[in-house]
């Protein structure tokens, strides 16, 4: 009996351990498949190589959020610059720095590793390897090094234009934000800059902004169940403008302002990040819009930019716009786009500021 | 559940209630709020009530159990991946698909009860072992496999998440949904439903039935029951079954009627706090829903709170710190375990296996 079930359950152990341990390892072993034979080749060693690895954030590559959109650019950089790319993904945040020197020990030239997460990590990394070009996704620089390029978006400006868009479209100046926590820097900029977006148009709305502020930093992105009821939660209180951001989080939110509006009585909402007209189609008939950061064509520019010579350390700009309406098209009148070009045009020539501080202060 | 404790929960549930509602009655109707606030608590109770039923039925019966959380999370993922593969592949129509994986969210909670039985009746293992390789097992099969079938190329799904049949459709109370403001209260999902019927279903098996005075008898005295001829492996096995199924309604909950997507780790810890929940209401199912609304409160609360955090007059300025407001139902929880309330008494002989 005792013998039967020590190997029971030593079976058992064993088994969960395997499963768990697969998920991780089977990732690269699969992309070298997927990736054409010639590139697999490739000695990055070699002087005549142009190698780029991109490190994510605890995540994966196809997460339909700021990971994947980096990754795109690397797929561009292989189409279109020739680079050989290859990925690893991050289970364990104790892992970034190993992560690094995996590709900097290989020869890579270019590294990009995605999210504020990572920032330390790469700092460090990038002083141990000289030679090698980092690209940080999110990652804001206090001090130039001339191989560490951080790629940072003014999120305010991005959340400042959702809330020209939320403020003017309000039939009930009730309007409502649903964000993962504000702890993170980016999220608070969409968050605050939402804020003061909706007031510059609108000083009668009511602004309903909710953080998830829960003890675990990465559940905070991960809890669409929150988002919802969140979300609805702010219906019932007549709020008729819902700006969702927060990874799987805010896709909740998306997914109930589309349970809730109805032909008399719409109810929009405004996604984040990429467009999310695509990554969370249940929402297509409410999203207005998507307060987008373009995570791709930055990308790719700093990878051209190492490729032709032009490549510089320090913080490097990336354009924030608002995606297409889509569908919405026509609820959208001809005065309010006309005000948003110029807001955009403002806030991309400095005229018009957010003074949305770069971090939660306190 | 004694008279004190439902006093104390409903004082409390009133407290959190008319905070909010003294905040915000300048710019909202205070009956606007409420209805909000108790929607808000129905739903995210609905998990939470489900999964403390489950501890209820398992530690009734002498069985602990924290693999909820394991079989919630299993559960879950195979009830989405069913409906989601009989809509896409074999283009089966959303609501029957939806049903169908419901049942199977179920089904694989009481397998995973079965497991839990086995390993703990059976073979007598250390029932916190049994219930943490629940959870180790249920974190690596529903990770492992996702990520298999969705997001690697050539698997069924080709590399895409498929379009979701959506969730479960609202079930309105005829009448009482048609008052004004206060009928959305009476417009919930299916499992929120399911729940509430549940709990008093539940609530008489355990103690107006011949099954229920069985089940506590070997949670108790194992010896004793039986030496009546009670058969306390079989009584303890149905029963952690029974539990299994009720956390895998509680698994559907998240992604076939919250929302339309399964998440690694996406039940977020709630499998736990159901246990605290199932302790708070003292081991039985009317005062384990009590707890679980009290949760449900408080997380009202404290999206409330922040939705009105514009209007919180300074003197109360502590209120806006929401990480202090998250803590309320943890508070409570140490509160009513430290035996404030009068003690809570568990099974005598739950975590002990019985040798004959």
């Amino acid at each position: 009996m005792k013998t039967r079930l020590f190997a029971v359950l030593s079976f058992i152990v064993v088994l969960s351990m395997v499963i768990t341990g697969c998920a991780p390892a089977a990732a690269p072993a699969a992309q070298a498949t997927a990736a054409p034979a010639a590139s697999a080749e490739v000695d990055c060693t070699k002087a005549d190589s142009f190698c780029v690895g991109l490190v994510t954030d605890v995540g994966k590559v196809d997460d339909k959020s700021f990971n994947q959109s980096a990754y795109e650019g690397l797929k561009k950089a292989e189409k279109e610059l020739g680079a050989t790319i290859k990925y690893i993904e991050t289970t364990d945040s104790k892992d970034y720095g190993k992560n690094i020197a995996t590709f900097a020990e290989n020869g890579y030239k270019v590294i990009v590793t995605v999210g504020f997460a990572l920032g330390e990590a790469t700092i460090a990394a990038a002083k141990q390897y000289p030679d090698v070009k980092f690209i940080g996704v999110d990652q804001s620089q206090t001090d130039v090094i001339p191989n560490l390029s951080g790629i940072i978006f003014d999120e305010d400006k991005s959340g400042y234009l959702a809330g020209v868009l939320a403020g003017l479209m309000t039939k009930s100046n009730k309007v409502g934000g649903v964000f993962a926590t504000d702890t993170i820097p980016p999220v608070w900029r969409f968050g605050e800059g939402y804020r003061a977006g909706v007031k510059s148009v609108n000083d009668k709305a009511e602004i309903n902004i909710v953080y998830h502020n829960d003890v675990g930093l990465d559940k905070t992105f991960v809890d669409p169940e929150w988002g919802k009821t969140t979300a609805n939660s702010m219906m019932d209180k007549g709020v008729d403008v819902i700006f969702s951001a927060g990874g799987k989080t805010g896709n909740g939110g998306l997914i109930a302002v589309a349970g809730k509006s109805t032909a008399d009585k719409p109810i929009y909402a405004i996604g984040v990040d990429a467009d999310q007209y695509y990554s969370v189609p249940e929402a297509q008939k409410v999203l207005l819009s998507s307060a987008m950061k373009d995570i791709t064509p930055a990308v790719f520019d700093n990878i051209k930019a190492v490729k032709d010579g032009t490549y510089k350390g320090g913080n490097f700009v990336g354009p924030v716009f608002l995606a297409p309406f889509h569908d919405l098209d026509s609820a959208v009148s001809a005065d309010i786009k006309a005000k948003l070009d110029e807001v955009s045009k403002g806030l991309k020539d400095g005229s018009i500021k957010t003074n949305v501080a770069p971090t939660k202060p306190g | 559940m004694d008279l004190k404790r439902s006093i104390f929960i409903t004082i409390i549930v009133a407290f959190l209630y008319s905070i909010v509602i003294l905040i915000g009655k300048d710019t909202t109707q205070p009956l606007i709020i409420l209805t909000s606030m108790i929607a808000t608590t129905i739903s995210v109770a609905t998990p939470l009530t489900l999964g403390a039923l489950c501890g209820t039925f398992c530690e009734r019966s002498g069985v602990t159990n924290i693999g909820i959380e394991g079989m919630m999370l299993s559960a879950a993922f195979f009830g989405w991946l069913t409906s989601i593969y009989l809509n896409t592949i074999y283009h089966v129509t959303p609501l029957p698909s939806l049903l169908i994986g419901v049942f199977v969210a179920i089904l694989t909670g009481g397998l995973l009860g079965l497991l839990h039985a086995w390993l703990s009746v059976t073979f007598k293992v250390d029932q916190i072992i049994s219930g943490t390789v629940i959870n180790i097992l249920a974190t690596g099969v529903t990770g492992f496999l996702n990520r298999q079938l969705f997001f690697e190329k050539g698997s069924i799904f080709g590399g895409n998440v498929p379009h979701a049949p959506g969730t479960l459709p609202i079930i309105a109370i005829p009448g009482l949904s048609q008052i004004p403001v206060f009928g959305k209260v009476f417009e919930q999902q299916p499992i929120a439903w399911t729940a509430i019927i549940l709990v008093f279903v539940a609530n008489f098996v355990l103690f107006r039935t011949r099954w229920g005075l069985r089940t506590r008898a070997v949670g108790e005295h194992p010896r004793a029951a039986d030496t009546v001829g009670i058969n306390v492996s079989f009584m303890r096995y149905i029963n952690v079954i029974i539990g299994g199924c009720l956390a895998g309604l509680g698994g559907a909950y998240f992604t076939l009627e919250s929302v339309p997507s399964f998440e690694p780790l996406m039940t977020n810890g709630r499998g736990f706090i159901s246990l605290a929940a199932m302790i708070f209401g003292n081991w039985t199912p009317l005062g384990a829903w009590a707890a679980a609304l009290v949760f449900g409160a408080a997380q009202a609360f404290q999206i409330n709170l922040q939705f009105f955090r514009d209007l919180i007059p300074p003197q109360w300025a502590f209120l806006q710190q929401s990480y202090i407001v998250g803590l309320t139902p943890y508070i409570l929880t140490m509160i009513i375990l430290a035996g404030l309330i009068g003690r809570t008494t568990s099974p005598a002989a739950d975590g002990t296996p019985y040798e004959k």
